[in-house]
């Protein structure tokens, strides 16, 4: 797929990273425009803003991913405590009796644990982040990872897209096939687009 | 800075390990970063000429280059009135061949779903409460 930047909306603020490359002089030290470090709403939007850059910049652009579990402060403890308190008391208000039920009655020193994501390239000083406390994301955004790194090693993009879904959808069963057809890519394109090629509209009709 | 790059089952088992020492000690942190290794490579760093020729060199180059994945915790040092100890910094490093990337990026994912055990599991009592939604969710399940 040729790289189109019409495809994306045009309100995201970095749409242009090959823009911001200064052409005559490729040693730039400083970011020549004002600095963007967006956290994105979704992993989609973070994913398409990093392959941007990655492609404006793929020797540079570094992608860190931190996992953090943080004990709470006591601050926070008490906190947690008051607004237990005060949901309960709230349930025992027969007056407020239509409040649907708290859905998770949380211990209040429970740690906070985060999976964070940046794409950082110190050139530009761009900053893309993006941020869950959902398990359920991690084997999307692994993927996601994995297709970026097929641009840091200037793989060809096509391979790329026929071998997203499977490492997208996080189906347990096919993803050994997979593997083995991954393994065997680097030889003959035909085998690949020919396995892939279902794999491909299935991930749209799931993302509609 | 004269770490041995680590191979990449070596690593899959150290950052087993690392994740495994986050769990036990129930706090702290995981970084996992991944980067074109643009040096130490065959054919680079790329000559004068080719820079001052073309500035977007780097966007196509001749060959698939290795990317280099890196993990660490953090350091911490030991603090009274509280419980941490000291604990020196891990770090793993690893590259990565062009043609075995999709391989690694699938073991990795499983690692780092096994890793990152603390994040919240998908809630399944919200499907419960609305029979009508719920439905509706599993249609489009089966339809997708």
């Amino acid at each position: 797929m040729p790289f189109s930047r019409s495809d994306y909306s045009p309100i995201s603020p970095a749409k242009s990273y090959l823009a911001l490359r200064p052409a005559p002089i490729p040693s730039s030290r400083y970011p020549t425009t004002a600095i963007a470090m967006p956290y994105f709403k979704t992993s989609t939007e973070w994913y398409e803003q990093s392959s941007l850059l990655l492609k404006a910049r793929p020797t540079t652009t570094r992608i860190t991913s931190k996992y953090t579990v943080l004990k709470p402060t006591p601050s926070k403890i008490k906190k947690r405590q008051k607004y237990l308190d005060k949901q309960a008391a709230k349930l025992a208000d027969p007056s407020r009796t239509s409040s649907p039920p708290p859905s998770s009655a949380q211990n209040p020193e429970e740690p906070t644990t985060t999976f964070a994501l940046k794409t950082y390239d110190p050139e530009s000083g761009t900053c893309l982040q993006y941020e869950t406390t959902k398990a359920a994301e991690v084997g999307r955004l692994i993927g996601s990872l994995g297709r970026l790194g097929r641009h840091m090693a200037a793989l060809p993009e096509v391979l790329e897209d026929l071998s997203a879904p499977a490492e997208g959808t996080g189906l347990a069963t096919p993803r050994i096939e997979d593997d083995i057809k991954v393994g065997g890519m680097g030889e003959g394109k035909a085998g690949g687009t020919g396995g892939g090629g279902g794999g491909g509209k299935k991930k749209k009709k799931g993302k509609k | 800075m004269t770490q041995e790059h680590l191979s990449n089952n070596e690593f899959f088992t150290q950052l087993a390990n690392l994740f495994e020492h986050n769990r036990k000690k129930g706090h702290g942190s995981v970084y996992l970063t991944q980067k074109r290794m643009a040096f130490d490579t065959e054919g680079y760093p790329p000559s004068p000429t080719k820079v001052a020729d073309d500035p977007l060199w780097d966007t196509h180059p001749e060959n698939p280059l290795p990317i280099i994945i890196r993990a660490s915790n953090n350091k911490s040092d030991k603090r009274p009135g509280t419980d941490r100890k000291d604990i020196d910094k891990i770090k793993l490093s690893t590259i990565v061949q062009p043609d075995q990337l999709d391989a690694f990026y699938v073991r990795y994912a499983e690692a780092c779903r096994a890793g990152m055990s603390g994040l919240k599991k998908r809630d399944k009592k919200k499907g419960k409460k609305d029979k009508k939604k719920k439905k509706r969710g599993t249609a489009v399940e089966t339809k997708g």
